[in-house]
């Protein structure tokens, strides 16, 4: 029997009320910043002893407020975001720092600081390629972010904690990779339904609460005798978000998902921030190049003056060459999230990288409600009988 | 000068239609240089930044966008949306996009890199290299990098930094903008002789960089003459006329004559109190692409009495700034192309409307263009011309008390825009429109 407030059991009472120790802290003094999106540099928020808190959606919560601000064909995840917000849901914040990381992003951004009264908010504009210009503009975003902390905290960002922040944070992502480790066994020793749980509760802790909690876990599942079952595939899901373990229940009952390439699995912790001179530069190079989303624009050489299609492919979508290999992957669901663009435009072009490795792949699509579980639970058992 | 009865409803501008004509000679242009052994390239609307530089080295340039509004006003581009869908492109995506990624795909896969027969306008013709931009929206530079699939072109992504308006106002900001466009850009010229075989001729980028800018101060001064009352010049005729400052189309020494032939036209208008409709009841503000493929539907507004006195924020040119003593051409190119993004952010700010490079002016719009009302055209297919329409009618009447009209449509999908369901609704719009007119006089407003 697990021990309630550990580990595996601890993440999922976190999941089912993600915002109880945001609150508790708050209580305590301390401010919560909320952030809707992973490219916003969270080191300079711990930095700064501020509580970073990831506004996420929530499938089950019909969107109702948000219709006065935004269209209905539009990003439904940022759509219930904000929905959840003008609710009073996240009525404990005490600020929030938003990013440029695709256009819904931006658009709500605007709407969010318009119709909400928090005392700080702070919006980050970021370049879409990683051009050398473009990321010392990005660095210099960095530095207006910290100018507008230092104001709200009145406290100096100093090097010494940022570096110690980077540091917990490089932690953190180094114990999801680990935890990802023990999804490479057959059956795998944790399903992808509780590393849902276990992300999500990271994005509502202070980083060092958060790596307890990861300790703990591996610990756990590592000399655990209860673990999932082995199914007939072993799964990659590549998508923007997937957040709730509602969605990948839909995917569990008949397969093992040991691997979620999206904002909602290993996305934000594949790599880690390298130490430099000026921490921002490091934080700058890991947020603008390192994270793997499609919002970046990346081609096979900076600038490049002749096109080849394969080697594009390998540009953009490389690193999932080696996740089939070590996974031991046998079919990948490419997962969009109803109006995303970014992902939208890679569909053609990510099924001819599977279709180069040799991996079968499906195209699925839905709209961050519940009312989608049912078409995608008959989507993935087809595509599940057409590997099996 | 009254407008007569039996006339059309719409009195259209005689100098429109030179400008108009340029669209048109883009293309044929574009054809007849890949015939000659010319570049041409596949451009994005990118908002003056890039195109004076390919405008400086003689590269004719076509806009997918702008081509994909012409293949649905001229039916064909049901085809290219049904060939994008089977080739696995969701069909929410941008229509325009999809129109562009449908016509590769029968142009390479099937035709051997050949203009489709069935392309209107002569077509476009395979591109030596695509130039897309960052701004606006993400579809703006994915779709090209999508475009990789059918054709061994090479993309060159324009940066388009968009700051927030409070964050814009942080000291430094604006110069590493700048810092950030005139590095961009010199390396995009690079890129561009590169591509070409040829050295840029800086003096012509020079002339072309200040030519770019004085048509659009033109342009400008045309637009601020339809504060008149009654307004001299219709929304068709802006959206008729905008190419050649908007996409540099045509020679644009040419232009330039165009337009002050323009403004000379609307100047006489104002001065005779001619108004461009029959009868001026109402005067409104439409945001944002019109659509397209029904334009006969402003005739019947107008028969009742709606001018469309202003529009559509992304196609008006910047708010114009003396960029004179900027030597570099770079710096003036990028200082003119950041002005329209960041034109309206001090009053924004002032006003406390936060909403965005795209949300303030519309308030801006109605409240010196006297407007009674806004007609909001939402789009299923483009969301980044649709996302900010809740916020500016709400803004609209939180502030003004000017009311808006919400009509569906989309760019590309002619079966979305339902004209008949729209005239339906103008009527309870006008009592509205009336009200909220009261409202205003009440609150000591002067319209």
């Amino acid at each position: 029997m697990s021990d309630k407030n550990k580990g595996l059991s601890k993440a999922q009472e976190i999941y089912l009320n993600r915002s109880q120790r945001a609150r508790e802290l708050k209580a305590a003094g301390k401010k919560i910043i909320g952030y809707p999106c992973v490219y916003v540099p969270l080191e300079m928020l711990t930095a700064l002893d501020l509580v970073p808190y990831q506004t996420c959606g929530d499938i089950k919560e019909p969107v109702t407020e948000a219709d006065r601000a935004l269209p209905h064909s539009f990003c439904p995840i940022m759509r219930n975001c904000l929905d959840c917000a003008l609710k009073g849901k996240n009525d404990f914040l005490d600020g929030m720092a938003t990013i440029h990381s695709s256009d819904p992003q931006e658009k709500t951004a605007r709407v969010w600081e318009s119709y909400t009264n928090y005392p700080y908010f702070h919006f980050i504009d970021m370049p879409i390629t990683v051009r050398p210009e473009a990321l010392e503009y990005f660095k210099s975003q960095l530095n207006d972010f910290r100018k507008t902390l230092e104001a709200f905290t009145e406290k100096k960002l100093s090097t010494d904690k940022l570096e110690a922040a980077i540091k917990s944070h490089n932690q953190q992502r180094a114990l999801v990779r680990e935890l990802y480790e023990l999804t490479k066994p057959s059956p795998p020793l944790i399903s992808g339904t509780e590393i849902v749980q276990v992300v999500k509760a990271l994005t509502s802790l202070p980083v060092v609460e958060g790596n307890d909690l990861l300790t703990e876990t591996i610990s756990e599942v590592k000399n655990r005798t209860d673990g999932p079952e082995k199914k007939s595939a072993r799964l990659l899901i590549w998508s923007s978000t997937l957040d709730d373990t509602d969605i990948m229940q839909v995917f569990e009952a008949k397969a093992n998902v040991v691997m979620n390439e999206s904002c909602g699995g290993i996305r934000a912790y594949r790599g880690g921030v390298k130490f430099t001179a000026d921490p921002l530069e490091g934080l700058a190079d890991y947020y603008l190049n390192e994270i793997t989303c499609a919002r970046t624009f990346r081609q096979a050489t900076l600038g490049e003056t002749r096109k080849d299609y394969a080697r594009d492919l390998q540009s953009r979508f490389g690193y999932l060459k080696g996740i089939i290999k070590e996974w031991k992957i046998n079919g990948a669901v490419m997962l969009l999230v109803r109006y995303c663009d970014p992902f939208a435009f890679e569909m053609p072009s990510l099924k001819d990288y599977f279709n180069s490795l040799g991996v079968p792949s499906t195209y699925i699509e839905y709209d961050y409600t519940t009312g989608a579980l049912a078409p995608l639970r008959t989507r993935v058992e087809a595509f599940l009988e057409t590997i099996s | 000068m009254v407008v007569e009865k039996g006339k059309k409803t719409i009195n259209r501008l005689k100098s429109m239609y030179p400008l108009r004509a340029k669209v048109n000679e883009t293309y044929l242009k574009s054809v007849e240089a890949i015939q000659a052994g010319k570049p041409a390239v596949w451009g994005m609307l990118n908002f003056y930044y890039g195109d004076p530089i390919l405008k400086a080295m003689d590269i004719e340039v076509v806009y997918p966008e702008n081509y994909g509004a012409i293949a649905a006003a001229t039916g064909v581009a049901q085809q290219y949306l049904d060939r994008a869908d089977a080739e696995g492109f969701p069909t929410h995506l941008c229509g325009y996009s999809l129109t562009t990624l449908g016509y590769a795909s029968r142009m390479m896969k099937e035709l051997n890199g050949q203009i489709p027969p069935e392309a209107p306008f002569g077509g476009m013709p395979k591109p030596l290299f695509l130039m897309s931009s960052a701004a606006i929206c993400d579809a703006r530079y994915k779709w090209f990098q999508a475009l990789g699939r059918y054709m061994d072109a090479p993309v060159w992504p324009l940066e388009a930094p968009i700051p927030g308006i409070k964050e814009f106002f942080i000291e430094g900001y604006y110069d590493r903008m700048v810092k950030l466009g005139v590095k961009h850009l010199r390396d995009f010229v690079a890129f561009v002789e590169g591509m070409v075989g040829k050295k840029m001729d800086w003096d012509k980028l020079d002339k072309t960089a200040n030519l770019m800018i004085e048509v659009n101060r033109v342009w400008h001064e045309v637009n601020e003459l339809r504060k008149a009352r009654p307004c001299p010049m219709h929304s068709r005729d802006f959206w008729s006329a905008m190419p050649a400052a908007l996409f540099l189309a045509g020679d644009l020494e040419d232009s330039l004559r165009l337009y002050q032939d323009m403004y000379k036209e609307v100047k006489d208008r104002v001065n005779n109190h001619a108004g461009t409709i029959l009868e001026e009841k109402y005067r409104l503000v439409f945001a944002e692409l019109p659509p397209w493929h029904s334009l006969a539907f402003f005739d019947k507004l107008a028969e009742r009495g709606w001018n469309f006195v202003i529009e559509s924020v992304g196609y008006h040119p910047p708010i114009p700034i003396d960029l004179s003593k900027v030597s570099d051409p770079l710096e003036r190119i990028t200082k003119f192309s950041l002005q329209f993004l960041v034109g309206y952010y001090e009053d924004a700010r002032k006003q406390d409307v936060l909403g965005g490079t795209t949300a303030y002016p519309y308030l801006k719009y109605a409240r010196e263009w006297k407007c009674d009302g806004a007609l909001l055209h939402p789009l299923i297919s483009c969301r980044s011309a649709s996302t900010h329409l809740p916020y500016v009618s709400d803004m609209l009447m939180e502030k003004l008390k000017v009311p808006s009209l919400s009509i569906e449509g989309d760019i590309v999908d002619l079966r979305l825009f339902n004209p008949e369901d729209a005239l339906a609704k103008a009527e309870p719009f006008e009592e509205t429109m009336e009200h909220y007119r009261k409202m205003r006089k009440q609150a000591g407003d002067d319209w």
